[in-house]
């Protein structure tokens, strides 16, 4: 059951990758607003 | 609130009561009633996590923080999408294999029945107080803001739903969880719309980045360091965000039963997976919007009369105490700077943003003598929970004052079912059915699970009821509770999971010592004597566990081989 196949990517890590490269992504951006408007 | 509003209300929630008895009818065995038969697609799923998180508090409360402390809160979800994966990889697909009810049976199966049961024990004790006092925390602002009679606000915000949640178990949980996120997201999309709607003519989104941005609220990101050294006390930065946000997540989403009882109704693993990782992709930003709807707030005071206290009810308070001749001196200096700011002529957003800043630490002073002086005569003096609610009843058109509280109620409601759903599980799966010297009939366990839902649902709101006179220190109550039981609780799933040569003795002796020293950890940290902020108590109470069942297990296994 552990190698059922992921939607879209195929592979479970490539979800789990955009995942975390999603939290990083908010975490500049938010730093990046926090740095303009401070 | 106008009629219009309280026809909005009661319709919205007695056709949420009507829809959970409608789709609720499931098989009556324990499997259709825990777990929907299995058989929920992902979609449902993520709303029913979302939904289980998401209490009444975080609509309230949230925008309420942004607007007083700016929105560095949403660093806590930081940990959250990182828990997600951990999650995905390890902890479901056991879950899944093994086909459990409950998160805590695989302890069994792991270690023994004593670790399954004081683990299962814990999540009782921790859960049971923890939802009482978080139906007796909406309540509370509710009834003070609205004038409601305590009790039946209670018994509004928590008893209702005990209906469906009764006659329909998972199921009924999971189809009222998916269309109370749908109002809840369009009542906040509808306010968020209005606040930029009531702004003056020319006043957009640029005005309320640069107020917010000089008046401090769009600090998101904080690293947590005064000076050179990390300031272990500060709730919410960076580094606290991502770890201690991680444990708190890792052992909310993966060991508290009312969270894994929503994957568990998933029809795959695959779907499971599925919700659990959207969570992960949509939790930060939507807590970032949510926040952001505070510093609109925010924005909009600053071009209308900002009352000097929110909660006007602890107002009349002072009112007819020995403050009362200041309280009006005070008042009436505070109104001043009010008239003299709003009387300002405008000027381009930067130059605006100074000026507000210059008159806000001027208000702050008046706002900070009324909190000295509702502390000295023993009230509530925090007032961040009142600040959504009032701009709603103050500025929003009717009918949509009745929305935004029924959004309030059912925020409420789908954390709550959910949870009374997993108490009840737990009560029967991991203590009834296995201590019980007889065999249920199937008919039997189904009937006791819906008197097990009723009898938590109750003790629910007696908690909330004895609850009240904590007073507005509820929601740091339920954080400081949680904080108190998750950490141990991960740690024994962690050692499960990760350190297969340890077994039951050495994890079951070293949950019951960690658990000891957290709770004196806390009473050392509440009297001030350890500076350490509420979310590292899951870190020490999870990495507690793992090295001392080490030592315990090496320990004992030396013992075993001298023996020989």
């Amino acid at each position: 059951m552990d190698e059922e196949r992921a939607p879209l990517f195929n592979k479970w890590s490539y979800w789990y990758a955009l995942v975390i490269g999603f939290l990083i992504v908010c975490i500049v951006l938010f730093y990046l607003l926090t740095k303009h408007f401070s | 609130m106008s009629r219009p509003d309280w026809i909005v209300l009661a319709l919205t929630l007695l056709g949420m009561i009507a829809y959970g008895l409608y789709k609720g009818r499931a098989s009556k065995d324990l499997e259709g009633y825990f777990l929907s038969n299995r058989s929920v697609p992902w979609y449902m799923v993520l709303l029913g996590i979302m939904g289980t998180q998401a209490s009444a508090v975080t609509f309230l409360s949230a925008p309420g923080q942004a607007y007083t402390d700016g929105m560095r809160f949403v660093q806590y979800y930081f940990g959250l999408p990182l828990a997600m994966v951990v999650l995905c990889i390890s902890f479901v697909p056991v879950f899944h294999r093994l086909k459990v009810f409950t998160a805590y049976e695989y302890l069994e199966q792991r270690f023994d029945l004593k670790t399954r049961a004081f683990t299962s024990f814990l999540f009782l004790v921790q859960r049971g107080l923890s939802t009482g006092i978080s139906i007796a925390a909406p309540s509370i602002i509710l009834s003070s803001l609205l004038g409601w009679n305590i009790l039946w606000t209670n018994i509004f915000m928590g008893g209702l739903l005990i209906i469906y949640t009764v006659m329909g178990g998972a199921k009924a949980v999971a189809y009222t969880q998916q269309l109370q996120m749908i109002i809840i997201f369009g009542g906040m999309t509808i306010a968020g719309y209005l606040v930029i709607h009531r702004l003056p003519a020319g006043v957009g989104w640029a005005d309320i980045l640069h107020t917010g941005g000089k008046a401090g609220k769009l600090n998101i990101i904080t690293t947590g360091f005064r000076g050179k050294s990390f300031d272990w006390n500060d709730k919410y930065n960076l580094v606290s965000g991502v770890i201690g946000g991680f444990f708190l997540a890792l052992s909310y989403f993966g060991t508290d039963q009312s969270q894994v009882g929503r994957y568990l109704t998933a029809r795959s693993l695959t779907e499971s997976r599925i919700g659990l990782l959207l969570n992960g992709l949509v939790k930060v930003p939507m807590q970032f919007l949510i926040l952001l709807l505070g510093v609109m707030v925010f924005t909009f005071y600053q071009y209308n009369r900002e009352p000097i206290f929110f909660n006007q009810a602890e107002l009349k308070v002072l009112e007819h105490s020995k403050y009362k001749d200041s309280l009006a001196l005070v008042t009436s200096q505070y109104e001043a700077v009010e008239k003299e700011r709003l009387g300002a002529p405008g000027g381009d957003a930067a130059i605006r943003a100074q000026r507000v800043v210059a008159m806000q630490k001027e208000k702050e002073g008046y706002k900070s003598t009324i909190r000295r002086w509702l502390n000295d005569v023993g009230e509530d003096s925090n007032d961040t929970n009142y600040i959504f609610l009032r701009f709603v009843t103050d500025y929003l058109p009717k009918g949509l004052v009745g929305l935004l509280i029924a959004v309030i109620f059912l925020a409420a409601w789908g954390s709550i079912a959910a949870t009374l759903n997993s108490l009840s599980s737990c009560t029967i799966i991991d203590f009834h059915k296995r201590f019980s010297p007889r065999t249920l009939s199937v008919e039997k366990e189904y009937r006791l699970s819906r008197l097990y839902t009723l009898f938590w649902g109750v003790f629910c709101v007696a908690v909330a009821q004895l609850a009240y006179n904590i007073g507005n220190s509820l929601i740091e109550a339920v954080n400081v509770l949680g904080s108190l039981f998750y950490g141990v609780i991960l740690g024994i799933f962690l050692v499960a999971f990760y350190r297969k040569r340890i077994g039951g003795h050495a994890v079951f002796i070293s949950a019951v010592i960690v658990e000891i020293a957290v709770v004196i950890l806390t009473v050392l940290s509440r009297k001030g004597i350890v500076p350490l902020s509420f979310l590292w108590f899951n870190v020490v109470g999870a990495l507690g566990v793992i090295v001392l069942s080490e030592i315990l297990q090496s320990f004992m296994k030396i013992r075993r081989l001298r023996n020989r």
